[in-house]
C-alpha cells in the first residue's frame, strides 16, 4: 500500500480586510499592494511545505470574491512550478464545464511539461454562482463536465489531428502541445459529494475529492462511489480519496482551541458558494445539485461550534498528537489516503508554526498507514 | 402530430448493373451524395433524411442484402466495388460524393480508389477497413454496441433469420483481413478529399481506429462523433449530417468555422 499523503490547499485568500458581503464582491476595498502581497504569501507557504515534505501542494479556481485570487489557477500553479521542486502541483480543479475544454488540456499539458510529470488534475463543477461568472446555464454543468472531460483525455491522448462533434463542444481539429509528460495523462480528481458524480467517478475509474463536506456526509458518498467501482469491476484504494480541511496546530491542544476560539470571536460568517442566495436558488432549480439537492445544500451551511467541527471532521486543531489521530479517525473511516489541509491558522507566525508542526510531527506519523 | 416514419420523401426505385438487379432509395435534390449500407443491410435513418435537404441522396441496397437474390458471384469487396461504380453510372451520374457505413465504408474506399473521377468526396462513417480483429457481438451485445441512445434503435420490423444470415455470410466472405495491405498501400496515393467519422461509444471499430486513416490518407479529416456509437449516423443524426453536409460543400476548408458568434447586432 502507498503510504498516505500529506497536501497543502493554497485557495490564495485576499488578507486585507473586506467589509462588502454577498457574490460577486466589488473591489471598493481593494488595495493592489494586498493583493500582491496575498500572493507573496501564498507561494511562501508553499514554498515551506515543499520543503517540510508535504506530497502536494494544490490551488483551486473561484471567481469574483476575496476568499480566492486564484481565478485561473493554471497561472498561479505555473508559479508555483518555478518554486515548488518535489511535491505535485495538484489543482482542484479546473471548473471544466465553465471553461474551454481544449484550453484546459493544453494548460494541463504545459504544467505537466513544465513540472516534470508532477500535476494532479482535479476537474470539478465549481460552485452554484460560478456558472453566473461566464454566462453558462447550471441546467447543463454535469453534461458539459462529462463531455469536457473526455474531451480533454482525447486530447491528452489522441496521436493524430481530430475534430470533435460534441452536444456542447465543438471543434474542428484538435492537436494540443505540449503533451503531458504522465502517460497515458495525469492523475484526474473530481468532487463526488452527489451522488450523480460518484457514479461517474466509479465508471471512468477517475479519483474522488471532498471539500466543505463532513466525514459523516462524506463516507455515506465514499461508500457509494466504492459500490459503483466494484460494480464497474475495480477496487477504490486509499490513493484515489481526498479529503480537505481547514487545519490549525499549536504545541499544546489548548493552545489551538484557544487561538481558533479567540478568532472565531471575531471571523466574518458567510459561505462563498452560497453567499448570493437568489443565483443558488435559481441554479439549485436548475438542477445544478442532483437528485439529493437538500443534502448536497445543506452541506453548505453546516453550523456548530469548535466542538461540533472537530467531531465531525470539519477542522484538524491541537497538538500534533491529537491531530494525527482527528487524520486516523478520517482516514478509517472515509479510506481517504490523500489529507488536503486548509491553513485555518488566525495570523502568518500561527500559520508558520501550524507548517511546522505538520512537516516535522504530523506527515512523518500518518506516511507509514 | 403525426410523424412521418424515416424514408418519407425518399422513392423506391431499381436499376441493373454488371447482371445484378439493384434497389435503391433516392430522395432529394442537388449534388450527388450515394450511400453504401453496412452489415445489416440497407435501412435509412434520420442522418439520410437531414442531408436530403441539401443533396440527391441515393442509398443503394448492396447485392445480396435485404431482398435481393443470394449474391455468390460477387468475390471480393473490390469488386463490388466496380459494379457498384456501374450502379451509379446507370442512374445517369458522372461524379457524385460518396458515403460508406462500416462495411459499406471500407467498399467506398474501393469505389473511390478505383473510380477517383466518380467520386469527388468520400465520407467514411465508422468504416471497417481497418479493424483490431476483435468479434463481431452478437444479440442484446450488438444492440448495445450499435446504440449508444437504445431510444433511437429503429422500431421497424427486423428482417427474417434468413436474410439476416445470408447478409452475415456475404459480409463475412466479402469483408477481408483486419489490415488489408493492398488497401492501406492504396491508401496513400488517394487525393480525394476524405471526412472520416468515429463514434466515442463505439466498441466495433473504436474511435482509437481514426488515428490510421488520419495518418494513410494524404487527404483526410478525423472527426469523433461524441457520444455516438457504431450506428453513429443513427445515434447522433443531427450532429452526423449537419458536420456531413458542411463538409461536402466546403471539403478540406471546413475546418474554418463560418457560423457567426455574433449574439447580438
Amino acid at each position: 500500500m502507498r503510504p498516505m499523503q500529506g497536501a497543502l490547499f493554497c485557495p490564495v485568500p485576499y488578507t486585507g480586510a473586506v467589509q462588502r458581503q454577498g457574490w460577486p464582491v466589488p473591489v471598493t476595498e481593494y488595495e493592489a499592494e494586498l493583493a500582491q502581497d496575498s500572493m507573496a504569501w501564498a507561494l511562501e507557504q508553499a514554498t515551506t511545505a515543499d520543503e517540510l515534505g508535504f506530497d502536494w501542494v494544490s490551488v483551486a479556481e473561484h471567481h469574483y470574491a476575496p476568499m480566492s485570487l486564484t481565478p485561473n489557477p493554471m497561472v498561479m500553479a505555473g508559479a508555483l512550478s518555478q518554486r515548488v521542486k518535489r511535491a505535485k502541483i495538484a489543482l482542484l480543479g479546473s471548473n471544466i464545464p465553465i471553461q474551454n475544454p481544449v484550453r484546459v488540456a493544453e494548460e494541463f499539458a504545459m504544467l505537466d511539461t513544465l513540472t516534470g510529470g508532477r500535476i494532479v488534475a482535479g476537474m470539478l463543477r465549481g460552485t452554484s454562482n460560478e456558472y453566473v461568472t461566464y454566462g453558462v446555464n447550471p441546467a447543463e454543468s454535469r453534461e458539459r463536465f462529462v463531455e469536457a472531460l473526455q474531451l480533454i483525455v482525447r486530447a491528452w491522448t489522441e496521436p493524430e489531428p481530430f475534430g470533435w462533434i460534441g452536444r456542447y463542444y465543438e471543434y474542428r481539429t484538435v492537436s494540443i502541445w505540449p503533451r503531458p509528460v504522465q502517460q497515458p495523462y495525469p492523475p484526474i480528481f473530481m468532487s463526488i459529494s452527489s451522488p450523480e458524480m460518484a457514479e461517474l467517478a466509479a465508471r471512468y475509474r477517475i479519483n474522488a475529492g471532498f471539500a466543505v463536506t463532513s466525514v459523516p456526509l462524506a463516507k455515506g458518498s465514499a461508500d457509494l462511489y466504492r459500490e459503483a467501482a466494484r460494480r464497474a469491476g475495480w477496487e477504490v484504494g486509499p490513493d484515489q480519496i481526498l479529503y480537505r480541511v481547514p487545519v490549525h496546530l499549536a504545541d499544546t491542544d489548548d493552545q489551538a482551541f484557544d487561538d481558533l476560539a479567540e478568532a472565531a470571536a471575531r471571523r466574518r460568517s458567510g459561505a462563498y458558494s452560497t453567499s448570493n442566495q437568489a443565483v443558488d436558488e435559481a441554479a439549485a432549480r436548475a438542477g445544478y445539485y442532483g437528485r439529493d439537492v437538500e443534502h448536497q445544500r445543506g452541506r453548505l451551511h453546516l453550523g456548530g461550534d469548535l466542538r461540533d467541527r472537530l467531531d465531525d471532521g470539519r477542522l484538524l486543531a491541537g497538538s500534533p498528537k491529537l491531530v494525527v489521530e482527528q487524520i486516523r479517525s478520517i482516514h478509517d473511516q472515509l479510506g481517504a489516503g490523500i489529507i488536503e489541509v486548509i491553513p485555518a491558522s488566525p495570523t502568518r507566525d500561527q500559520a508558520r508554526r501550524t507548517l511546522a508542526l505538520l512537516g516535522e510531527h504530523v506527515l512523518p506519523a500518518i506516511r507509514p498507514w | 402530430m403525426v410523424t412521418a416514419p424515416v424514408g418519407a420523401g425518399f422513392t423506391e426505385r431499381h436499376l441493373e448493373a454488371d447482371g445484378f438487379a439493384i434497389r435503391y432509395l433516392d430522395g432529394g435534390d442537388g449534388p450527388a451524395l450515394c450511400c453504401f449500407h453496412g452489415a445489416g443491410g440497407l435501412q435509412l435513418s434520420r442522418s439520410h433524411e437531414l442531408l436530403a435537404a441539401s443533396h440527391r441522396v441515393v442509398a443503394f441496397e448492396l447485392p445480396g442484402f435485404g431482398r435481393s437474390p443470394v449474391n455468390d458471384r460477387t468475390d471480393t469487396l473490390r469488386q463490388l466495388g466496380r459494379t457498384m461504380a456501374r450502379a451509379i453510372e446507370a442512374i445517369g451520374l458522372h461524379t457524385t460524393s460518396l458515403w460508406g457505413t462500416s462495411f459499406g465504408g471500407k467498399l467506398a474506399l474501393w469505389c473511390a480508389l478505383d473510380h477517383p473521377q466518380l467520386v469527388d468526396a468520400l465520407v467514411l462513417a465508422a468504416p471497417a477497413a481497418i479493424r483490431d480483429g476483435r468479434p463481431l457481438p452478437d444479440g442484446p451485445a450488438l444492440v448495445r454496441a450499435l446504440y449508444a441512445h437504445p431510444d433511437r434503435v429503429p422500431t421497424e420490423p427486423p428482417l427474417s433469420s434468413q436474410v439476416l444470415d445470408q447478409q452475415r455470410a456475404l459480409t463475412a466472405r466479402l469483408i477481408g483481413p483486419a489490415r488489408d495491405a493492398q488497401l492501406e498501400a492504396a491508401m496513400a496515393g488517394l487525393a480525394t478529399p476524405t471526412l472520416v467519422l468515429f463514434g466515442t461509444e463505439d466498441t466495433i471499430t473504436p474511435p482509437e481506429l481514426g488515428r490510421h486513416y488520419r495518418r494513410l490518407l494524404p487527404n483526410a479529416q478525423l472527426v469523433l462523433l461524441y457520444d455516438a456509437a457504431h450506428a453513429l449516423d443513427r445515434d447522433r443524426p443531427e450532429a452526423f449530417a449537419g458536420t456531413v453536409a458542411e463538409f461536402l460543400a466546403r471539403r478540406d476548408q471546413f475546418v474554418v468555422r463560418q457560423d457567426s458568434g455574433l449574439r447580438y447586432p
